[in-house]
């Protein structure tokens, strides 16, 4: 039996405010196979971006494990964590876009981190935003595009080294609903079509129907996780 | 990422902020600008009076002044002596002194020179020069290549009343009023001071040879402000058997020689007087022009210190802006020192540039200095004669400087990014993503 794509352990972090301990997880324990499309439902605070951060490799447990594909994350030196990073798409609320870079920089950057060559990076890069429907604006930079082509072009860099699987932090949290809807669609098609596997919160609980299933958070624990396929 | 991909990222992010780009360059550009100006300046200047000293100046000559302490440069003191004649002690100088010299091993032979300064009439105009008494055989046997005259002839066994004048002596002006030519009379007008009352002495002389132009400062070798009568002459006119110098001549120049030599006299002389080498004059020029351009790099380093402050504090402010944008490319699995390598690219890229346009800006800065210099103020660059007595610096870039200034800008640059890159390099990607 193969290891779950991503698997978390008895996962606890806590953080220091002022001089006040706040448990932001407290013993969380999910798996997500391949091919799954999670949404991560909970209201502000419930810990769920702070579980997220940990499945990326952005942040560092207190406590409990985070193994991906079966490698514990906390074993890793910061060069294996950065690598480790590019097999990971992330997809952000804000698009967290580099603002100086046009549509294909964005996405070629995140190749060239790779150290994907110029002319693949090029092929690759106008390839996927083909694909998320941006084939016209590949030359725009991110303040000439809407919050909807913005958050497509973040999907296409997370995709970009084809990732082993999509996180996505509240990526319709800052677009309108028409738009949202859109992308909702995409990311649905890419789970479907190109098998994408997507860990997605949100606190929508509209939007969290959409996945094949929902886990809710609340207060730093899982309550409850509902299978809708 | 590739080192050119690291390049090209950071060069992208300079462009974006462009003025501030420009102002951080601007302050290395000023730097290296000061350091290659300010040296090539100096490096000129040492060339122009190295040239100017060597011109005139045999390099197989040694010259012995009275007085311990007071040569033309004291040599052993390294730096500059009291002047001629110098020392308080009753000690001279003869012009027979000479036969003492000529008897010392490689010593091919010795002249005696005795110097007052006098006016040159002819007509109604006046020049300021020296009265030269040498025995013209001896000297223009010492001075081969530069007691030569460009008119006239050079007697060995001249007539008492003749003369041989410099060039600046017969052409004073360089504006085609000449004082004298050859077979002109003119006045020798000395004032004598050893008697009371002070009188003027007038002595007529043919001028029987103008000097071939010798350029240079004249200090003890031939001048083109000096008129040369023979020396007995010269001991009557000014009523003295002492002399103010003896210029030798040596079989060979090398160091032994001199040494060996300077030693004999200084020993035949009982120690009252110093023997200065060219070669030690030369040295000493150099090791103060040495010190000076220490001085000078020094404080052009200053400077560029400064833009290196500069440069760091623009790198931590630009860190602060960029800290979002750190944490986008850590959480795109950029590593820790390929973000270090990009900023430290990036100040790479302004110590570059700023090396660059400094070496130009400096050079352009250089010849200006040098141009306000010959011409002995801004006259020269308006295009008005250049008074004379200004001389010619040619400024000097060595390699040595051009590869100095380039890798002290980029060095400094470098170096004052260090920190804000490793501050950038160990941000943590959730920190950094969080931060607004």
């Amino acid at each position: 039996m193969t290891a779950p794509l991503v698997e978390t352990a008895d996962l606890k972090k806590t953080y220091i405010l002022g001089k006040v301990p706040v448990n932001a997880l407290c013993g969380v324990n999910l798996k997500v196979e391949k091919g799954d499309f999670i949404a991560i439902l909970g209201p502000s605070g419930s810990g769920k971006s702070t579980l997220l951060n940990m499945i990326g490799a952005l942040d560092k447990p207190t406590q409990g494990k985070v193994l991906i594909n079966g490698v514990d994350v906390s074993s890793l030196n910061d060069n294996q964590l950065a690598n480790l990073r590019q097999s990971i798409g992330f997809v952000f609320q804000f698009f967290n876009l580099i603002p100086r870079l046009s549509a294909r920089g964005n996405v070629e950057l995140t190749l060239s981190i790779a150290g994907v060559g110029k002319n693949e990076r090029r092929r690759r890069a106008e390839e996927l935003l083909e694909t998320v429907g941006l084939k016209e604006r590949i030359n725009h930079k991110p303040s000439e595009l809407s919050g909807g082509e913005r958050q497509r072009v973040a999907i296409a860099r997370a995709l970009a080294n084809n990732p082993g699987f999509l996180l996505m932090d509240e990526p319709t949290g800052n677009i309108d609903s028409k738009t949202a809807t859109e992308i909702i669609g995409l990311i649905k098609q890419l789970n479907k079509e190109k098998g994408v596997t997507i860990i997605m919160i949100t606190h929508d609980q509209q939007l969290a129907t959409q996945a094949k299933k929902i886990v809710k958070m609340f207060d730093g624990t899982i309550i409850k996780e509902i299978d809708q396929q | 990422m590739k080192v050119g991909d690291v390049f090209g990222y950071a060069f992208g992010a300079i462009r974006l902020r462009k003025l501030r780009a420009g102002l951080t360059t601007l302050g290395v550009v000023i730097g290296i600008a000061a350091i290659v100006a300010l040296l090539a300046i100096s490096q000129g200047l040492q060339v122009t009076i190295t040239d100017q000293l060597q011109s005139g100046f045999a390099t197989d000559t040694l010259v012995v002044s009275p007085g311990s302490g007071g040569g033309i440069f004291s040599g052993a003191g390294g730096g500059f002596g009291g002047g001629v004649g110098g020392s308080g002690s009753d000690f001279s100088l003869l012009v027979t002194d000479t036969q003492i010299i000529n008897e010392i091993g490689d010593v091919v032979t010795s002249a005696a020179v005795i110097q007052e300064v006098c006016s040159v009439q002819s007509g109604d105009h006046v020049v300021t020069a020296y009265v030269v008494g040498v025995d013209f055989a001896v000297y223009s046997e010492i001075y081969s290549s530069t007691f030569v005259a460009e008119t006239g002839e050079i007697l060995l066994n001249p007539d008492n009343g003749t003369a041989v004048v410099g060039k600046r002596v017969s052409d004073p002006w360089e504006n085609g009023t000449v004082l004298c030519n050859v077979n002109d009379s003119v006045d020798l007008v000395w004032t004598n001071t050893t008697v009371r009352p002070a009188t003027n002495e007038t002595y007529p002389v043919t001028v029987a040879a103008v000097l071939k132009e010798i350029g240079g400062f004249g200090l003890t070798g031939p001048s083109d402000y000096a008129v040369y009568v023979p020396i007995g002459q010269a001991q009557s006119f000014f009523g003295t058997d002492e002399c103010d110098r003896i210029i030798v001549k040596l079989a060979n120049e090398d160091d032994a020689t001199i040494k060996a030599v300077s030693k004999s006299i200084e020993d035949a002389f009982g120690g009252q007087v110093s023997v200065t080498s060219s070669t030690a004059v030369l040295s000493i020029v150099s090791s103060i022009f040495s010190t000076i351009e220490l001085f000078l790099a020094g404080i052009a380093a200053i400077s560029l210190l400064v833009a290196g402050v500069g440069i760091m504090n623009i790198m931590i402010v630009s860190l602060m802006e960029r800290t979002r944008e750190i944490g986008i490319l850590k959480a795109l699995g950029m590593k820790s020192r390929t973000v270090l390598a990009i900023f430290i690219s990036e100040a790479v890229i302004v110590g570059l540039l700023g090396a660059v346009f400094g070496v130009g800006l400096g050079w352009v800065l250089a010849n200006f200095a040098a141009r306000v210099f010959t011409g002995g103020g801004f006259a020269a660059a308006t295009g008005q004669a250049a008074a004379s007595g200004g001389f010619a610096i040619t400024p000097v870039l060595t390699p040595t400087v051009l590869l100095g200034a380039f890798g002290f800008g980029i060095a400094v640059s470098v170096v004052f990014a260090i920190y804000p890159a490793w501050r950038a390099s160990k941000l943590k990607p959730v920190d950094a993503l969080r931060y607004e």
